[in-house]
């Protein structure tokens, strides 16, 4: 099992070797000009010689090659660049504002996993009753509803109606409940379908009627067997909410003014901030290859049949 | 990974004197003599200006009380104000004045679009001084050329502005950091949390009128729709800035729910800048005159600011408010009429041939091509109006939305039928944005290049630059400007405004004479 963690630890260079190649070949081949950009920012008119200047300044005059390779032989030491924009180290204001993310989106999965778990199974347990059609609905709605428009809808009710929670920024706790919310609804509603799905499947599975026929009881039988196989597919999902969330991230940093990477990685576009963006990306293609880690090891030990195929390889 | 950031800081003040306002992004360092991530308004509120430029065109005493130019109009000599402190309590004198001006000068390149640093850079390089001590209090600015405009670009929020030579790097070059954002302001900077918050202070020691309230707390909102919230729920006092898309302040349908909320206050600034759509004279079909007086009389644009402005922006006429230095030239402006945008097309030869929707003549059709940012709801809408108005005289417009940068592009290469644009706003125009249609990068000159007097144009923008006598230059703007109406050359659709919504208990707010000069130290809460 080590071998093979390291194994795929080693991989994660040639892959992010690949992905900072065809990030940094993609933003050069698009239209826009970061010089341009900048001029635009700063009410500078965009004049052949204010472009030179700009241009000269961000290192955009050297060969896309020499770009490349100059800015690959700094990113191995750790040093992504200055921010066109702000002129400030990359890493360091990228640095400044994950946690802030990470606290919002380590929430919502912890969130989305103490509330799928509990309604995903009464969902299955209650098939067809008042319970398990409240919590259809509920998910039904929760998948189809916007997290844009959702965020909007929370802070009318409860800030602007109620004024039980603050609207905006960060703060206290009171500040986080929001864009938890707005982040963790459809996960949360997806994730409680799938348990739900899951559990209905196993329960009609021979392994149940087996346990059941030698005399187990149904909770033994539930929480022991049936949940415990019904939550190999949840892992899986896991995996794809973390994605979810750091989506979900971008839209709720930006309505609830909360100072963290998404919105941070949103502004870097929309200015044609490279450097950002690079090093956004970057970081994010690590996260994921590292959450898709936890995914398989999370398997693993779930299941001594994954167990048993890792071990003989 | 759930607990509160380190570092996390306590709360800012709050109460009666402090007054909330929200911005759209970071405010950099505050550095007076560097552009973005450094705002404008931020600048504005420490650091400033040897004059001030007012709402009539104007200009009068700031950091010097007065100030001569010499009959070349090549040198101006301030007598600076005696009282007057830097925040960290250095004396503001002849020789921070000079400090400041070579700072400036040292990062010259960055300010090349100016042409009153140009010219400094031109003396500086001829063996000049730039900046002169001639004694404690009384400094020389020493230009190159003549250049008339030298006492308006002085008075802008950057670069020309004055920071605590104690504040400066060993140095002396400010492009490089600064030590801290020190000015002579009425505010000071007493905590900057990146992208949270901003937090100015009184400045107690300020030679003029001190500020009504004790702090100001500017938060970042990046949203327009969160800083709707924002005032709803009370998070912020006052809401001043642009409307509408990519303001940064708030979209024009919220403004318009303002406007009918009892206990709220909305106001509209006078004319800040124009914004126009550029007629290409040097591409088909808009080489022809007649096309492009047509294209103005054609368009309804009572009904664009009716209905896409929500009458927020008022419908402009000319290139320039009459409201601007020099601008008031009594211009006939063309009037909405199809009747006579039918009559000049017909007179032309641009004929309608049973069954066909569009004009052509010698058997090219009457098209072209509308270019504007297609992110840019406004612009859109904007365009799809002027497509819809001149289809109904038989002119086909071909709708191209673009990256903005894209559509940047287009402007320097003139690959362009019509293009949005607008002028650099107070206190730039008439003088830079003129001076801008001389550049080859820019979309006017693209525009006016099929002009058959645009050399005589371009010699008279340069003339207009240098002259000494007022009565010379308004001549040679009205020739510059006349000769662009009656060319047709360019379609002014609205003037652009601020907008200001606070709620009853404010008092002291009024619009700042240009885009960015946010007056907030008149502001209080009752």
């Amino acid at each position: 099992m080590t071998r093979y963690i390291l194994k795929r630890l080693l991989l994660l260079i040639p892959i992010l070797l690949a992905v900072s190649l065809v990030v940094f070949t993609i933003l050069r081949l698009g239209h826009g000009d970061p010089a341009m950009a900048y001029l635009r920012l700063s009410s500078i008119p965009p004049t052949d010689q204010a472009l030179e200047v700009a241009r000269h300044e961000l290192g955009l005059d050297k060969p896309f090659a020499v770009q490349y390779v100059s800015w690959l032989g700094k990113a191995v030491r750790g040093d992504f660049g200055i921010s066109y924009v702000t002129k400030k180290p990359v890493l360091d204001e990228i640095l400044y504002y994950l946690p802030n993310t990470l606290i919002l989106a380590g929430y919502s999965l912890a969130l989305t996993l103490l509330l799928s778990l509990p309604l995903g199974m009464i969902s299955a347990l209650k098939k067809d009753r008042l319970p398990d059609h409240m919590t259809r609905g509920l998910s039904f709605f929760g998948v189809s509803i916007p997290n844009f428009f959702l965020g909007f809808v929370l802070i009318w009710i409860f800030s602007i109606k109620l004024h039980w929670l603050p609207p905006l920024g960060k703060g206290g706790f009171s500040h986080m409940i929001l864009p938890i919310l707005t982040m963790s609804c459809m996960s949360l509603c997806i994730n409680t379908r799938l348990i739900r799905s899951t559990m209905l499947d196993n329960m009609h599975s021979r392994y149940v009627l087996y346990a059941r026929a030698r005399g187990l009881s149904e909770s033994v039988v539930v929480g022991r067997h049936v949940l415990t196989n019904s939550l190999i597919p949840v892992i899986t999902a896991i995996g794809m909410h973390a994605g979810e969330l750091f989506g979900g991230a971008v839209i709720a940093e930006s309505i609830f003014a909360w100072p963290g990477v998404g919105r941070y990685a949103v502004s870097a576009i929309y200015n044609r901030d490279y450097p950002v963006m690079q090093c956004f990306i970057l970081i994010m293609t690590t996260i994921f290859v590292l959450m898709n880690l936890a995914v398989d090891i999370g398997y693993a030990w779930l299941d001594p049949r994954i167990r048993m195929q890792g071990d003989d390889q | 990974m759930f607990t509160a950031l380190p570092g996390a800081l306590a709360a800012p003040p709050e109460g009666k004197d402090v007054l909330v306002y929200s911005w759209n992004s970071n405010m950099g360092e505050f550095n007076p003599h560097l552009y973005s991530p450094n705002q404008m308004f931020s600048q504005n509120l420490i650091y400033e200006p040897l004059v001030h430029y007012r709402a009539d065109g104007t200009v009068t005493p700031c950091l010097a009380e007065s100030w001569v130019i010499s009959p070349d109009g090549r040198e101006y000599t301030f007598k600076l104000r005696k009282d007057v402190r830097f925040s960290d309590g250095q004396p503001f004198n002849a020789m921070a004045v000079k400090r400041n001006i070579d700072a400036i000068m040292f990062n010259h390149e960055r300010h090349q679009w100016l042409e009153l640093i140009n010219q400094l850079w031109k003396a500086k390089e001829a063996g000049k001084e730039p900046a002169t001590v001639l004694d404690e209090y009384t400094v020389k600015l020493t230009l190159h050329d003549p250049y008339y405009p030298a006492l308006q670009e002085l008075a802008l929020i950057r670069p020309v502005r004055f920071l605590s030579p104690a504040a400066m790097p060993e140095s002396g070059n400010t492009s490089k950091g600064i030590k801290a954002p020190i000015g002579t302001g009425p505010w000071k900077m007493v905590e900057s949390v990146k992208s949270e918050y901003v937090l100015m202070e009184r400045n107690e020691d300020y030679w003029g009128d001190k500020t009504k309230t004790k702090y100001l707390l500017i938060k970042i909102i990046p949203d327009t729709n969160a800083r709707v919230v924002a005032f709803e729920t009370g998070q912020i006092d006052l809401i001043y800035g642009g409307a509408g898309h990519g303001s940064g302040q708030i979209g024009l349908d919220s403004f318009e729910n303002y406007r009918h909320v009892p206990g709220v206050v909305t106001k509209i600034s006078g004319p800040l800048a124009t914004r126009a759509l550029a007629l290409n004279t040097n591409r088909f079909p808009t080489n022809d005159i007649a096309v492009r007086k047509a294209i103005l009389h054609a368009v309804d644009r009572d009904a664009m600011v009716k209905h896409i402005f929500m009458d927020v922006e008022q419908r402009a006429d000319t290139l320039f408010s009459p409201s601007f230095p020099y601008c008031d030239l009594k211009l006939k402006p063309y009037d909405f009429s199809r009747d006579k945008a039918e009559a000049l097309l017909d007179k032309a030869g641009w004929v309608l041939a049973d069954g066909a929707k569009y004009r052509s003549k010698d058997g090219k059709e009457l098209a072209l091509d509308l270019c504007f940012a297609g992110n840019d709801t406004l612009m859109k809408s904007v365009a799809e109006v002027v497509q819809g108005d001149l289809k109904k005289v038989g002119i086909k417009v071909n709708l191209v939305g673009e990256e903005k940068d894209s559509n940047l592009a287009r402007q320097k290469s003139g690959e362009f039928g019509m293009i949005f644009g607008s002028t650099f706003g107070a206190p730039y125009d008439p003088h830079s944005f003129v001076s801008s249609m001389r550049v080859p990068s820019h979309a006017d000159y693209q525009a006016q290049l099929g002009l058959p007097m645009k050399a005589d144009i371009d010699k008279a923008i340069g003339q207009v630059l240098v002259s000494v006598d007022k009565t010379k230059r308004q001549e040679l703007y009205r020739y510059i400007l006349g000769t662009l109406h009656e060319n047709a050359v360019y379609m002014p659709i609205t003037y652009l405004t601020n907008i200001m919504v606070y709620r009853d208990g404010l008092k002291g707010a009024h619009f700042g004479p240009t885009k960015d000069e946010i007056p907030f130290e008149t502001i209080y809460k009752d």
